[in-house]
C-alpha cells in the first residue's frame, strides 16, 4: 500500500504539507519538542521523503502521538506548512490501519474513545461532570470533589439548567438532538472509527492476556490510561 | 546627440550616468533626496574585503565631478508619457523633461523588521538590524546595550524578511549572509570577549572570497554558527533577550539569552521602484522587483522601448554586482540610442 | 516594550466583529467548570449592552475535543459544525458567538477548508441532509465571546463599579493575559491584534484600569494538549507547560491571570494546586496561588456582580486576594452555598495552597 498516497487523499494533508526547508522554526517553539523526545521538523521531512517503510514505521511509533495540537507551528512556518495538521492525518491513518496499537501512546486512543467518545454520543458533550470521576482526576483538586458531590446545587446556583430540558448550561440534550448526532456519526465514518479503535484495541488486549469488558473499569483501560510503560503488553 | 534620463542617484544611477556620458550622450541624473550616493553613504565597511565605504564614496564622488552629466536633486518623477518616439517626463514641480531613453535605477528598501513582530524590533530595547549596527559602527561609538553595558553575548539572525512566506517575501536577499559574517568579525574585533552566535538556515557564500571570510570568522574570530532559524524573541526582566531556535544539526530545541540581537534584514523593492513601475507601466516579477525582458540575455531591458533598468530595482544585489549591472545597462542604452 | 508598540497593533489585523444578533454556542469545558461565566456573558450581553443573543437548547458540542484527540474524523466534525450552522440559520441568525476557543478554531478552520476545497463543503451539505434533513448557511460573522466583550469594553467601562486598581496603593493591578492557542495561532487575522501581540484581553485590561504583564513565555501553550491531558499517563506534559509559564511570570508578581480559553483557565488554576502538592511551591504571595479568571469573571467583577454568582468558588486557587486588592466586598459565608442560598459545607482546603 502506498501510504503517502493514502495520506495525500486527506485535504488537510495537502493543506499542511507544502515543502519543508528544514529551518527548525517549528521545533523551536513546539511544546512537545521541549518535553518529549520529539522533533516535528524530522517528522515532516520523514513524511516528505515518501519512503513507505519509514512512514509505516512512523505510524506504528510513539512519535506521531506527542503533538499537543497547539498549532504554534502553523503561525511561524516560513513555507506555510502545518506539522500539527500532518500529525492529525498520520494519526487518522494509523487508527484506520490498526497500527496505533503497536505503540504505547497510540494504544491510549482506546481510553479516549471510551471516555470522550462515549460522552459525545451519550450526553452531547465532550466532557460531562457526572463522568469526571474525582478518582480518575486527582489533579482536579479538592474543589472538584466538592463540586462533584454537590453538583446539582452548585450548577443550578450558577444559572445552569443542569440536566433539565430546555436551554442553558449543562442542559439535558434532547433525545432527538442526540439521535441526529448519532446519525451524523453513522453517516460520516465517526461510528466506524470508534468501532475500529475498539476492535483493534480489544484484539491487542486479548493477545496480551487482558480481559477487557469494554468499560472504564477494566484492566486494559486502566493499563493504557494510567501507565507510562506497557510492559504487560506484547 | 541623444539624451538619457537616469532616475535614482545611488551606485547604479551614478555608474550608468558616468558610463553613458563617457559614450558622449546627454545625461541627466534625477535624485529624490538631497544627497547623491544612496544607501552606501551609511555603510562603514564593505564585504568581503572590509574596505572602508569611504573609498566607494570617493569613487562615486569622482564619477560625479568628472562625469559630464547633470544632477538634479530633490526631484521626483510624477508622470511619464511617449510622444513621437521620445519620452516625456514630468517632475513633481511640473517641469517636463524630454528624453530619448530612460534608465530606472531606483534601488531597494530594507525590510522593515517591525513587520516580523515575533522578533521584537521596535518593541524590545536590544533588538537592532544590520543597518542599525552598520550606522553604529560607522559612528565609531562603543557598541553597548540600550542600558549602556558591553554585550557579552550577541546573536545575529539570518533571513529576516527573506525566504519567508509570512513576511510576504519568498526570495533570498543574497547579501545578508555575507553581511552577517562581516559584522560578526567586526563585532569580535571591537568586543573580543563577547560570544557571537550566527543563526542561519543556509550560508549563502556565493561571491568571490565570501567562503574564505566565513572560514576566517570561524577560525580567527571563533564565531559560532548554529543551523537553526530564529522562531521567537522575548524579553527577560533584565532586558536580555530570550531567543528560541532549533539546533537542527543536533535535532534539539535551543534557548539562549543574549544581550544584543542583530537582525539581518533583506531587501525589498524600493518605494521609488514601486512607483516607477506604475508611472512607466513596467512589469514586476513575482518577487515585486522590476522585471527584465530576459534574466540571462536581456537583464537591463524592459518590455517598454527606451526604458532600461539598472541595479537593485531588478533584484537584491551586492555593490560590485550593481556596478557591473550598471555598466551593462549603459551599453544596452548606448546600443539602443545608436539605432534611433 | 516601546510606546510605539503599546499604542496597539490592532490596526494591522482589523477583525470584523458583529455588533448584535448573535447565536450563542456554548463550551463543554466552560459549562463544566465555569458555568457562571457563560451566565455572566449572557447577562452582560442582554442587561448591560441590550444585545439580542439567542441561547439554543438544540445545539450540541462541536466535538472539538474529540477531533483534536483524533477519535472524531474530519468529515464528522464538519457535519456536526454544519448542523450547528443549520440551527443558527433556522433561527434566523447570521452571527455566531462562540464560547469556547477550541470551537472557535474549529469553526474558522472548517470555513477556511470549505473555501479552499469546495468539494468538502458539498460533502458536508450532502452528509447533513442525509443524516438530519437539515440545510445550512455559513455564518456571515464568527466571533469569539471574548471578541464581543472586547468590542464593547468601553461600554462596560462606563458601567463599571470597580477599576482594576489596587484599592490600597492606587496602582494599576498587574495582570497576566493568556490567549488560547486556537484563538489566533491558526489564523492570526481572526484574532484581535494578530497572533504575536494579541490584544483582545490586554485592551480590556487596560481600559478597565489594569496593567498588562509581558513575560518571556507569554505566548507559550498552557499545555492542555488534548490527549496529553485526557490520558493520565501523559499529564506530565500538560503540567510542565503550565509550570514553565508560572516560573516565567513569577518575577513580575502578577495579581491575577486572565484567560480567554476555557481549558487554559482550568489548567492554569488546577496545575498550581498540583505543583503546590508535588513541589510545595506556590506562585502568589503568602503561600497562595495566583488567581486565574475568565474574562467574563473579570468583566463581572468590574461591573460589581457578586463573585459567588460569577462562580469564583469553583476555582481551586482562591480569588480572595484579588478581590481584596480590588476592594470588592463579598460575603465569605455565602461562598459555598447551593441553590436558593442553601448553606453547604465547602471543599477541603489543601494545606499546600491556601
Amino acid at each position: 500500500m502506498d501510504l503517502f498516497k493514502r495520506l495525500n487523499e486527506d485535504v488537510r494533508f495537502r493543506e499542511g504539507l507544502k515543502a519543508c526547508m528544514n529551518c527548525g522554526i517549528c521545533t523551536a517553539i513546539c511544546p512537545a519538542a521541549e518535553f518529549y523526545d520529539y522533533d516535528p521538523r524530522v517528522l515532516v521531512t520523514t513524511v516528505e521523503s515518501m519512503d513507505n517503510e519509514e512512514i509505516e514505521s512512523l505510524l506504528k511509533s510513539d512519535a506521531i502521538w506527542y503533538c499537543g495540537q497547539c498549532m504554534s507551528c502553523k503561525t511561524r512556518c516560513p513555507r506555510g506548512n502545518v506539522p500539527g495538521m500532518i500529525v492529525s492525518v498520520l494519526r487518522k491513518v494509523s487508527q484506520e490501519l490498526g497500527y496505533f496499537t503497536e505503540s504505547r501512546m497510540g494504544r491510549q486512543q482506546y481510553a479516549i474513545a471510551k471516555t470522550v467518545g462515549d460522552n459525545i454520543l451519550s450526553y452531547g458533550y465532550c466532557v460531562h461532570p457526572s463522568k469526571i470521576n474525582p478518582g480518575l482526576h486527582p489533579e482536579q483538586g479538592p474543589v472538584w470533589e466538592w463540586i462533584f458531590k454537590n453538583r446539582e446545587d452548585i450548577y443550578t446556583r450558577l444559572g445552569a439548567n443542569f440536566d433539565k430540558p430546555g436551554a442553558g448550561a449543562l442542559r439535558k440534550i434532547s433525545r432527538e438532538a442526540l439521535d441526529e448526532l448519532k446519525a451524523i456519526f453513522d453517516e460520516t465514518g465517526g461510528t466506524e472509527l470508534l468501532k475500529k479503535i475498539e476492535e483493534f484495541s480489544l484484539k491487542k488486549a486479548h493477545e496480551s492476556g487482558f480481559e477487557p469488558n469494554g468499560t472504564t473499569e477494566d484492566d486494559y483501560f486502566r493499563e493504557v490510561y494510567k501507565k507510562n510503560d506497557h510492559s504487560g503488553i506484547k | 546627440m541623444k539624451s538619457v534620463v537616469i532616475i535614482g542617484g545611488g551606485v547604479a544611477g551614478i555608474e550608468t550616468a558616468s558610463a553613458l556620458s563617457d559614450f558622449g550622450h546627454n545625461v541627466v541624473l534625477v535624485e529624490k533626496t538631497d544627497s547623491i550616493g544612496g544607501k552606501v553613504l551609511k555603510w562603514d565597511h564593505l564585504f568581503p574585503d572590509l574596505k572602508s565605504a569611504s573609498e566607494l564614496e570617493n569613487y562615486l564622488d569622482i564619477k560625479c565631478r568628472e562625469g559630464n552629466f547633470a544632477i538634479q536633486k530633490n526631484t521626483t518623477i510624477a508622470q511619464a508619457s511617449q510622444s513621437n518616439g521620445k519620452w516625456m517626463l514630468r517632475t513633481d514641480n511640473n517641469r517636463v523633461i524630454e528624453t530619448d531613453a530612460i534608465v530606472v535605477a531606483t534601488g531597494y528598501e530594507v525590510f522593515d523588521a517591525s513587520r516580523k513582530e515575533e522578533y521584537g524590533y521596535n518593541i524590545y530595547d536590544n533588538v537592532i538590524t544590520s543597518v542599525d549596527l552598520e550606522e553604529r559602527l560607522k559612528s565609531g561609538k562603543t557598541i553597548t546595550t540600550r542600558a549602556g553595558y558591553l554585550p557579552e553575548k550577541i546573536g545575529i539572525i539570518h533571513c529576516v524578511g527573506s525566504r519567508d512566506e509570512k513576511s510576504g517575501n519568498h526570495y533570498c536577499s543574497k547579501v545578508c549572509c555575507i553581511t552577517g559574517v562581516k559584522q560578526s568579525i567586526e563585532l569580535h574585533k571591537l568586543l573580543p570577549e563577547a560570544e557571537i552566535y550566527c543563526f542561519y538556515m543556509d550560508l549563502r557564500m556565493y561571491g568571490q572570497y565570501y567562503e574564505e571570510l566565513y572560514r576566517e570568522a570561524q577560525e580567527m574570530h571563533k564565531i559560532q554558527f548554529i543551523r537553526g532559524r530564529l522562531s521567537e524573541v522575548s524579553e527577560n526582566i533584565d532586558k536580555r533577550l530570550l531567543i528560541k531556535a532549533e539546533d537542527t544539526l543536533s535535532g534539539r530545541p535551543l534557548k539562549m539569552s543574549v544581550d544584543l540581537l542583530v537582525l539581518l534584514v533583506g531587501m525589498e523593492p524600493g518605494k521609488g521602484t514601486k512607483s516607477m513601475a506604475g508611472i512607466c507601466g513596467l512589469e514586476t516579477g513575482k518577487d515585486g522587483f522590476l522585471k527584465t525582458s530576459d534574466m540571462h540575455f536581456g537583464n537591463n531591458k524592459t518590455g517598454k522601448k527606451g526604458i532600461f533598468l539598472a541595479g537593485s530595482c531588478i533584484g537584491p544585489m551586492s555593490i560590485n554586482d550593481t556596478i557591473s549591472n550598471a555598466r551593462s545597462a549603459a551599453l544596452e542604452v548606448h546600443n539602443y540610442l545608436q539605432t534611433k | 516594550m516601546t510606546e510605539a508598540h503599546q499604542s496597539g497593533i490592532t490596526g494591522i489585523y482589523p477583525k470584523e466583529i458583529a455588533a448584535d444578533n448573535y447565536y450563542y454556542v456554548r463550551s463543554c469545558i466552560r459549562q463544566n467548570f465555569f458555568p457562571g461565566s457563560e451566565t455572566a456573558f449572557l447577562k452582560i450581553m442582554r442587561n448591560v449592552l441590550g444585545k439580542n443573543i439567542y441561547d439554543d437548547a438544540v445545539h450540541t458540542t462541536c466535538t472539538g475535543i474529540g477531533y483534536h484527540s483524533d477519535i472524531v474524523p474530519f468529515e464528522t466534525i464538519q457535519t456536526v459544525v454544519a448542523r450547528q450552522f443549520a440551527l443558527m440559520t433556522e433561527k434566523g441568525f447570521e452571527n455566531l458567538a462562540v464560547s469556547c476557543v477550541t470551537s472557535f478554531g474549529i469553526y474558522c478552520e472548517i470555513v477556511e477548508t470549505w473555501k479552499n476545497f469546495p468539494e468538502e463543503l458539498d460533502k458536508a451539505r450532502v452528509n447533513l441532509k442525509k443524516a438530519t434533513g437539515r440545510e445550512f448557511e455559513i455564518p456571515r460573522n464568527i466571533a469569539h465571546a471574548s471578541d464581543i466583550i472586547y468590542k464593547f469594553r468601553r461600554e462596560i467601562a462606563k458601567e463599571a463599579k470597580y477599576s482594576l486598581v489596587n484599592c490600597l496603593t492606587g496602582e494599576p493591578l498587574n495582570l497576566v493575559e493568556h490567549i488560547g492557542c486556537h484563538y489566533a495561532k491558526m489564523f492570526p487575522e481572526m484574532g484581535v491584534g494578530g497572533a504575536e501581540f494579541t490584544s483582545v484581553l490586554s485592551s480590556m485590561i487596560e481600559i478597565w484600569g489594569g496593567a498588562v504583564v509581558d513575560y518571556p513565555e507569554r505566548r507559550h501553550c498552557c499545555g492542555f494538549g488534548f490527549r496529553q491531558y485526557l490520558i493520565q499517563a501523559n499529564r506530565g506534559y500538560s503540567i510542565s507547560n503550565s509550570r514553565k509559564k508560572f516560573e516565567s511570570m513569577e518575577p513580575y508578581h502578577p495579581d491575577a491571570v486572565i484567560c480567554n480559553c476555557p481549558g487554559c483557565t482550568m489548567f492554569m488554576d488546577r496545575w498550581q494546586y498540583v505543583i503546590a502538592e508535588m513541589e510545595n511551591k506556590t506562585y502568589g504571595q503568602g503561600g497562595r496561588g495566583i488567581p486565574v479568571l475568565t474574562y467574563e469573571e473579570l468583566a463581572g467583577l468590574v461591573l460589581g456582580y457578586d463573585p459567588w454568582d460569577l462562580g469564583l468558588q469553583m476555582h481551586q486557587v482562591n480569588s480572595e486576594p484579588f478581590l481584596d486588592k480590588l476592594g470588592i466586598r463579598y460575603i465569605p459565608s455565602q461562598k459555598y452555598s447551593g441553590k436558593d442560598g442553601k448553606i453547604m459545607a465547602g471543599p477541603v482546603i489543601p494545606a499546600c495552597i491556601k
